[in-house]
């Protein structure tokens, strides 16, 4: 009893509650008949939120007003020069991995450079770095769908052990976020300065260092997803980070991490990446209109985030 | 005396050739293009066939120039200070592909006020000064039933994937596929997702709701969004549907891979990105002093199983089925709306 009262403390417990009792309602429809199918799904694009949402965890632990907004750019851009680069071929998969990877480190270097160099804030900042990186993924391929390697198309889509193999790659980045977030002096340190960075100036904690590293962190983070998402829907399109702008925030808040900062954690992220992609399916099941749909959204984020927040009120 | 009256005289002449000059030369007119949006494939083969077609016209004199604008927010606000940018810039007419089509109306009437011809194409305006060419959205998504019918003659469940919500173009596809399922009530639509018109939102969603559905027998779509159906419901057991295509190379190709694999049999359905050059014509044709009726049909651009693989041989790899418009093809278009 006391260990259950103790996991209802933690942030994280309400993404997933949430996510469970959406997926609950959902398969209430079938009478159990697509329960699988449905879980199976769920992992599968829920990995492209958890992805991008870790980057943007980490941006938005830095404390007020800091965010990436050029995560969507960035997904584009590395999807379409790493097809393009592939073009079809086995061979290429890890030069276009490679380069995907390049792409996110100078998306994330030219961020913190404005926002240091010029003293632009990151809001800014990253949204006038997203409109230069789309423009450049709207140049090199002019939005045509190159198909990618046949290999890494199989992989994206199929299953190991019945868990898709996106989810499989999202779960390992998740490992290797939470080992950085609680584990090592970085994590410490970017908690810190989300907490109040003059303090964490005075305590000797290398700030712009940290920060330039975690905006770093976050566009390669978005240019990897950017690459998976690609090959998973059979070629990168010009808008396809577009709904991930949004998603990546809401993951983030959903999952219980402080929007001021200084406070986050990655199983919250898990939850709240499942729990958005159910709840869409849910209201698609129930058959409901675009308008009732989008509000529903809405309203149902609300309350998870008010259900989370009332936790902290009474901390 | 004698002097001003020459004067006076050639003044005369000078007025009254001028209109018959304008009547018969656009090659001194300046066409431009407000477009809202370039952020998918279909925007960009719009863009570039403009260019091809207008580059042409501007080279052998029909018209001046012929400059594309797009805004970058894919805002109504945004476009309209664009538009009256380009009032303030002289164009002799604008070319005009809207972000809403009630948004823009004073723009627009700005823009006739001061004596620019307004073609709206694509995304149409209200606005009674603007000419309309406008694709029978209702008729696309109505011929969509029809051809199930005559595949499926029992009928069966379909799923329909919706496009943007909240824009105009969905409202009209979807109220012509629910027009063709109460015309053929052999058909029940089980299950509506929107995708975006984009490969990889239609996949998401129909993803998500596939398990809670019972068998589809087809699958009616606005384009963009067939090939990500196929992928998602290829995930599962099911049986493939008959997935109407929206003339995109990746579900052509994929059409053409199942064809050859298993006799699958589809159509595909969308309007040609080269509409935007018929928009150019039209205008060429109004500025040339044509009359010419407000409101004109553009025909979708249909593709079935016998000329699937000449329309797949024409298509740019990962592009769109395209045609482009000649000044002969606007002239029949106007000759018709009469």
């Amino acid at each position: 009893m006391n260990a259950l009262v103790l996991q209802f403390g933690k942030p994280w417990i309400w993404s997933w509650l949430a996510a469970f009792v959406v997926w609950f309602l959902t398969i209430m429809v079938t009478g159990g008949a697509g329960t699988l199918g449905l879980s199976q799904a769920a992992l599968t694009f829920a990995a492209f939120s958890v992805i991008v949402g870790i980057g943007q965890m980490f941006v938005i632990t830095l404390g007020p007003g800091n965010i990436d907004l050029s995560v969507p750019a960035t997904m584009t851009l590395a999807g379409t020069v790493a097809l393009k680069l592939m073009n079809v071929e086995n061979g290429m998969i890890l030069p276009g991995l490679l380069l995907a990877v390049l792409i996110g480190l100078g998306v994330g270097l030219c961020n913190y450079t404005l926002i240091k160099a010029l003293r632009i804030p990151p809001i800014i900042a990253t949204l006038s770095m997203s409109f230069i990186v789309q423009s450049a993924a709207i140049w090199t391929n002019r939005g045509l769908r190159i198909k990618p390697p046949s290999v890494l198309a199989e992989f994206t889509t199929t299953n190991t052990l019945g868990v898709p193999n996106v989810a499989i790659i999202a779960f390992l980045i998740s490992i290797l976020a939470w080992i950085l977030l609680e584990k090592t002096i970085y994590g410490r340190w970017i908690s810190a300065i989300g907490q109040s960075m003059p303090a964490a100036r005075m305590a000797g904690i290398p700030v712009d260092g940290t920060r330039f590293v975690t905006y770093l962190f976050c566009a390669v983070l978005a240019s990897i997803s950017g690459y998976l998402l690609a090959c998973f829907s059979g070629g990168a399109a010009l808008n396809m980070g577009a709904e991930y702008l949004l998603m990546s925030i809401a993951v983030v808040v959903i999952g219980g991490t402080a929007v001021a900062g200084g406070d986050s954690n990655v199983p919250g992220i898990w939850g709240a990446s499942l729990f958005m992609f159910l709840v869409v399916s849910m209201l698609n099941t129930y058959g409901l209109g675009a308008g009732i749909r989008l509000i529903m959204t809405g309203l149902i984020i609300i309350s998870v985030i008010m259900l989370a927040g009332g936790r902290r009120g009474m901390r | 005396m004698t002097i001003r009256k020459m004067l006076l005289a050639s003044a005369a002449i000078a007025c009254a050739a001028m209109p018959a000059s304008a009547f018969a030369e656009t090659s001194a007119k300046k066409i431009a293009l407000s477009n809202n949006y370039a952020g998918n494939s279909w925007r960009q083969a719009m863009l570039t066939s403009w260019e091809k077609v207008t580059g042409e016209a501007v080279k052998t004199g029909v018209v001046a120039s012929a400059d594309a604008f797009t805004t970058a927010e894919n805002q109504a606000t945004e476009q309209a200070a664009q538009i009256q940018n380009m009032i303030l810039q002289g164009y002799d007419a604008i070319v005009l592909n809207a972000a809403s089509p009630t948004a823009l109306n004073g723009a627009v009437k700005e823009a006739c006020d001061a004596g620019i011809t307004v073609v709206s194409f694509d995304g149409i305006v209200t606005e009674p000064c603007a000419w309309r060419i406008a694709v029978d959205f209702k008729e696309m998504g109505r011929s969509q039933v029809e051809y199930l019918s005559n595949k499926l003659p029992d009928g069966g469940n379909l799923l329909e994937i919706r496009g943007l919500a909240g824009v105009f173009v969905d409202d009209e596809i979807s109220a012509g596929i629910h027009e063709g399922v109460k015309q053929f009530p052999q058909f029940k639509i089980v299950g509506s997702v929107h995708g975006d018109w984009a490969q990889d939102v239609a996949q998401k969603a129909v993803a998500g709701i596939l398990p809670s559905l019972p068998d589809i027998a087809g699958v009616v779509t606005q384009g963009g969004d067939g090939y990500g159906a196929a992928q998602a419901i290829a995930a599962t057991d099911r049986k493939m549907p008959i997935i109407v295509m929206g003339n995109r190379e990746d579900e052509l190709k994929w059409w053409k891979e199942q064809k050859d694999a298993n006799g699958y049999e589809t159509m595909s359905v969308s309007i040609a990105p080269g509409v935007s050059t018929l928009a150019f014509w039209v205008a060429q044709q109004i500025l040339d002093g044509k009359e010419v009726k407000k409101d004109l049909v553009v025909p979708f651009l249909r593709i079935d199983q016998d000329n699937l693989e000449a329309n797949l041989a024409k298509t740019q790899a990962g592009g769109v089925a395209n045609v482009e418009y000649t000044q002969e093809d606007a002239i029949k278009v106007i000759e018709s709306a009469k």
